[in-house]
């Protein structure tokens, strides 16, 4: 193709593409955002929409590896009073509700006296990309950053739920966390989880990355329930009770929820009346590298990376494009050795041999056939959640 | 020995590496929130519970929308604003943070 035809197809493109924005529900999401020059405590400085209750986003170009640095993880708190100092001497969590024998116990005697297990996982907020439907969708308008992948090192909490020993008609686990409202009557950020949901993967982390937690990811404990979405991994988590019977509680029934039907989607102005929790994650893949706007020079060498995830069925490919998704090529995978529910990094090399803009598109398909879709495809829901459209990054070749 | 000892206490004491357990300071960032009628009921009413960042943050929204969450904040996290500060505080929000549409 001669070059003056290239630009007039990819003129072509982008105005079919801008028209087709205006009617269709999601677009990519918003990227380039700016970072804050204030690092908050223990991290380095990230997107931040918030600061009372910190809400801070990686950037992109830490998905070039499929680990994430605790200092770049990402961070989402609901209340606005979070401890800024927790005593470890004093600390306990607390066992109680429907069990034979309710306890307490220290950081200590969890890692003593408990088998010490570990598990990578990546973690998702359920509004990740939020920025990407149209009309916005309410909430805060993330970009892809809203995730991350460590290394969780803990104690099983079935064996925590074992030393308390459940009673007959235990059903439901609420988990309760220290950070607070500023007004009492203020609901509580409890989790409840089914007992039957619950599997020897599900762990109490006092861990990331070999080291403590951040406090802004909870310390000194969180909760870590692998290949779901994050509003349910209660940080500085305090209390675990056993009740037999649901608990009305916002967080659980208003919040965190999409239409309950097939495509999960509705009309933004005729929501659809009944809604289900967001639980398992979508298969998904965001580039790291490189960047959107970036600078490459024609026939150079470059290595596009980023990583691919699920909800633990397994990454069985990542593919390009780098046509607008009209053909694909397999990206490499690593050797997935850690495990189903980490991020599978990929990487994919080749030489741009023609000068102008240039879209590089990445789609992750799983073990049971699901793809990500591209993002026109992609249907609204009032809440914004579980965007997971084929990613894409524009760059200049010259 | 002696001057190992040294130096290892200097080090120490330049270097004083903070525990993890010891306190930490979560800064405050300045968001900049737009003047205008209705603000001294959203500084009062708001800032209570979250930063302005979550209002800037949730991109520009429709009156229904707006009315929606500080009706939220009212039902579902009980924050005691009363009839005349909620209107004030919908009106302030989509005008400055509005898409222009009602519904």
């Amino acid at each position: 193709m001669k070059r003056r035809d290239f630009f007039k197809t990819s003129l072509a493109a982008a105005g079919a593409l801008s028209i087709g924005t205006s009617l269709e529900a999601a677009h990519q999401p918003k990227d380039g955002q700016v970072i804050s020059p204030l690092a908050f405590p223990e991290k380095r400085p990230m997107i931040t929409y918030s600061d009372r209750p910190p809400l801070l986003e990686s950037p992109r170009h830490v998905f070039a590896r499929p680990i994430t640095e605790n200092d770049d993880f990402f961070v989402r708190w609901h209340m606005p009073e979070i401890p800024t100092y927790i005593d470890l001497e004093t600390f306990r969590i607390k066992v109680s509700g429907l069990v034979n024998k309710e306890f307490e116990v220290s950081l200590h005697d969890l890692k003593t006296q408990y088998e010490q297990v570990e598990v990578t996982a990546a973690l998702q907020c359920g509004g990740n990309s939020r920025s990407a439907f149209t009309p916005t969708a309410g909430g805060i308008q993330w970009g892809s950053g809203a995730m991350g992948c460590a290394k969780w090192k803990g104690v099983r909490l079935r064996d925590l739920l074992n030393r308390a020993g459940l009673k007959k008609d235990a059903k439901w686990i609420g988990f309760n966390g220290l950070e607070t409202a500023s007004y009492y009557k203020t609901p509580n950020f409890i989790r409840e989880l089914q007992l039957e949901e619950l599997d020897d993967h599900v762990i109490v982390a006092y861990e990331m990355n070999d080291e403590d937690l951040p406090y802004l990811n909870g310390f000194p404990l969180r909760l870590v329930i692998p290949g779901t979405y994050s509003d349910s991994w209660v940080k500085m988590l305090s209390e675990i009770r056993v009740t037999s019977d649901y608990e009305k509680l916002f967080f659980m029934d208003i919040a965190y929820r999409v239409p309950d039907n097939e495509c999960e989607c509705e009309e933004p102005h005729k929501k659809y009346p009944t809604t289900k929790p967001i639980t398992k994650m979508n298969v998904k893949s965001v580039i790291g590298y490189p960047e959107n706007d970036a600078t490459i020079q024609n026939g150079s060498h470059i290595v596009v990376r980023g990583v691919a995830f699920d909800d633990g069925t397994g990454i069985t490919d990542v593919l390009i494009s780098t046509d607008k998704g009209k053909t694909w090529d397999k990206a490499l995978l690593d050797n997935g050795e850690a495990g189903r529910y980490a991020f599978r990094g990929f990487r994919y090399a080749f030489k741009p041999k023609t000068q102008g803009k240039l879209t590089i598109m990445s789609k992750a398909v799983n073990r049971s056939g699901e793809e990500q879709p591209f993002a026109k495809d992609i249907k609204w829901n009032h809440g914004g959640y579980k965007y997971n459209g084929i990613d894409e990054v524009t760059v200049e070749v010259i | 020995m002696k001057k190992l000892l040294l130096i290892a206490l200097m080090a120490s004491a330049l270097f004083a590496q903070v525990k993890q357990s010891e306190e930490i300071a979560v800064p405050y960032i300045p968001y900049p929130i737009k003047m205008g009628k209705g603000f001294n009921a959203v500084q009062a009413n708001c800032l209570t519970c979250h930063s302005f960042g979550y209002i800037i943050n949730q991109g520009p929204q429709s009156k229904d929308f707006w009315a929606g969450k500080v009706v939220k904040m009212v039902v579902h996290f009980k924050a005691p604003i009363d009839k005349k500060d909620t209107q004030t505080i919908i009106d302030y929000l989509y005008k400055h943070y509005g898409n222009g549409k009602l519904k």
